[in-house]
């Protein structure tokens, strides 16, 4: 009886101590959010804000009346970030049933080779795309960034797995009756996806919106930057007086992944955990 | 009627190939243009001098003499090594104390603002927080030397110093990071048999016993796995290194990706950054293969 209660007492201290961490843990983003609102004026003066003085949305308007892009620069982060979305959910889940429910020849060592690409990273491919791009007009252009994440090796392999956890009487009923391959995928084997897609779509969305080594390489030009490497541009623009605009040009940028993650928190744990156990 | 009938297989079977490679077209075209052939061309740089207007000239191992005789390339090699060392000792450390100190039983909204705060800094761009920690590290106007000096305490040059700039930025990674490696520790430590652990405690066995006898064994390979992990990432360490210090003071900080955009694009010298990318992937290969070997040993668990 002794032990039980002074277990709990010392449960209780445990997650009294974690969540004073834990609010330290989230101080650097209560700061960006309440220096978004704070008068220009007052930018540096200390103490910091951890909590909104108003909410006064000046600084806001100033980002978009300012003369950087920022709108354009929004606007091209969310063009690649829903373009690679769709195609990786396109592209993967068509290899995936392939690779999980159809025989043909080299099928295994095709797959194979997909899956060595998981142990490439960035930095050894980016020489060769840039040198491409440069001849094929795609430096530059958004479209370009968003091309080479069409797929990814680790898609495929989610959806293919997932797949195969999954029964497949159904789709050999149908293919008895003489249904084609993409009418089984599509009303048969597509439905059944959904909980492997909404993963995936998650957790490609919010990391295509955090590339930043191959944007800053090949997107240059103001208007064709994506956020990440805009808000680091922005920061020296605007210049030392305007710590409150960088920031909510800031709080703008990162809003989209923080209303997915309040949302949908434990998809969001799920799908990125996954994507560490893709070995 | 048989030869029919194995004709009308066979049939199928072709059918079946035809949907197959139809199916995996896409995907399987664009990884060969945006990942393996850029890779294969990647390598054969390395071995060449490359001029926008000769093209390729092969020059041997020339690139990787260099990348090991030059003082400075060698002190960004051990920069990057250094870092990922204590990077990937913190981030995994962290990760599992954390992890032992949320795995009891809590309320769901407690448990929902756990997730929140650990996990919120591992999935926001590590360019946008590197900015925010790079206004909390200032000098003069920074939040954290502020509170140091109300505190009465002397305040530190984080950024500024070539013996404090690598800590800082390992601190901010680790507070950015460690969060995933908690979410995989907790679920590991959510499978260690309760009948066990039950019996420890009757027997009277202290927490430390019962975590060095029953949990350590238990959660060994999930650890093995996020030091691999944490490994792989850190030794890409790019866009926080570049916020934060753009490398400096000096080189002090510089890591190997910034050294290949430096000289792949700043310097164009192609075939040197190509080489210098090819020995980043090696280790990391290496590191990769450690992973494979140990989740099939993980498997067999």
């Amino acid at each position: 009886m002794q032990t039980r209660s002074r277990q709990q007492w010392t449960d209780r201290a445990i997650i009294a101590i974690m969540a004073v961490l834990g609010v330290f843990m989230l101080l650097p983003f209560m700061w960006l959010f309440s220096m978004s609102f704070r008068p220009v004026a007052d930018a540096y003066k200390m103490p910091p804000s951890f909590l909104p003085p108003t909410f006064d949305l000046t600084n806001y308007r100033a980002v978009l009346a300012s003369e950087i892009p920022f709108l354009q620069i929004y606007w091209n982060s969310i063009q690649i970030a829903v373009l690679v979305t769709v195609g990786q959910l396109i592209t993967c889940t068509l290899a995936a049933f392939a690779f999980a429910r159809l025989e043909f020849p080299g099928r295994d060592s095709l797959f194979f080779i997909m899956l060595v690409g998981l142990m490439f990273p960035a930095q050894v491919t980016i020489i060769p795309i840039y040198l491409g791009y440069a001849e094929a007009g795609l430096l530059n252009r958004p479209i370009g960034l968003a091309l080479m994440y069409l797929t990814s090796s680790f898609g495929v392999f989610l959806v293919r797995q997932f797949m195969r956890s999954q029964p497949k009487a159904l789709e050999e009923a149908a293919l008895m009756d003489g249904a084609g391959y993409f009418k089984i995928f599509f009303r048969i084997s597509l439905p059944q996806l959904r909980p492997a897609l909404s993963a995936l779509g998650i957790i490609t969305f919010t990391q295509t919106w955090n590339y930043y080594f191959q944007a800053r390489v090949l997107l240059e030009p103001q208007e064709s930057m994506t956020l990440p490497v805009a808000m680091d541009m922005l920061r020296g623009f605007m210049g030392q007086g305007n710590l409150s605009m960088v920031m909510a040009a800031m709080s703008m940028a990162v809003l989209p992944v923080i209303l997915i993650f309040l949302l949908a928190q434990k998809l969001v744990i799920e799908g990125v955990t996954m994507s560490g156990i893709k070995n | 009627m048989t030869a029919i009938a194995a004709n009308r297989r066979s049939e199928l079977k072709r059918a079946q190939a035809r949907a197959g490679y139809l199916f995996i077209l896409p995907s399987f075209a664009l990884y060969l243009t945006f990942v393996l052939a850029p890779v294969i061309v990647t390598f054969l740089l390395a071995f060449t001098y490359y001029d926008a207007i000769d093209g390729a000239s092969f020059v041997g191992l020339d690139n990787f003499k260099r990348f090991f005789t030059d003082g400075r390339s060698l002190e960004i090699f051990w920069n990057t090594l250094r870092f990922a060392f204590f990077a990937v000792t913190f981030n995994v450390g962290v990760g599992l104390a954390l992890a032992l100190a949320l795995n009891r039983a809590m309320p769901a909204f407690l448990l929902y603002f756990f997730r929140l705060a650990f996990f919120l800094p591992v999935i926001i761009a590590a360019a946008f927080v590197s900015i925010v920690w790079g206004y909390f590290y200032g000098d003069d106007l920074g939040i954290i030397n502020y509170y140091l000096i109300r505190l009465g305490i002397t305040p530190v040059r984080w950024l500024t110093s070539s013996s404090t700039a690598m800590m800082s930025i390992i601190i901010m990674d680790v507070w950015k990071n460690t969060g995933f490696f908690m979410i995989i520790f907790i679920a590991a430590l959510q499978g260690v048999p309760k009948t066990i652990m039950d019996a420890a405690i009757m027997d009277g066995a202290s927490y430390w016993r019962r975590f060095s006898r029953i949990i350590l064994p238990w959660i060994s390979p999930v650890i093995f796995f996020n030091i691999v992990y944490a490994s792989i990432g850190a030794m890409q360490v790019y866009e926080s290194i570049v916020i934060l210090t753009s490398g400096g003071p000096g080189d002090s900080t510089r890591s190997m990706s910034i050294y290949i955009v430096e000289e792949a694009f700043g310097s164009f010298e192609i075939g040197y950054a190509a080489s210098v990318s090819v020995i980043l992937t090696v280790v990391i290969l290496i590191l990769t293969s450690l992973q494979l070997i140990a989740s099939r040993r993980w498997v067999s668990y």
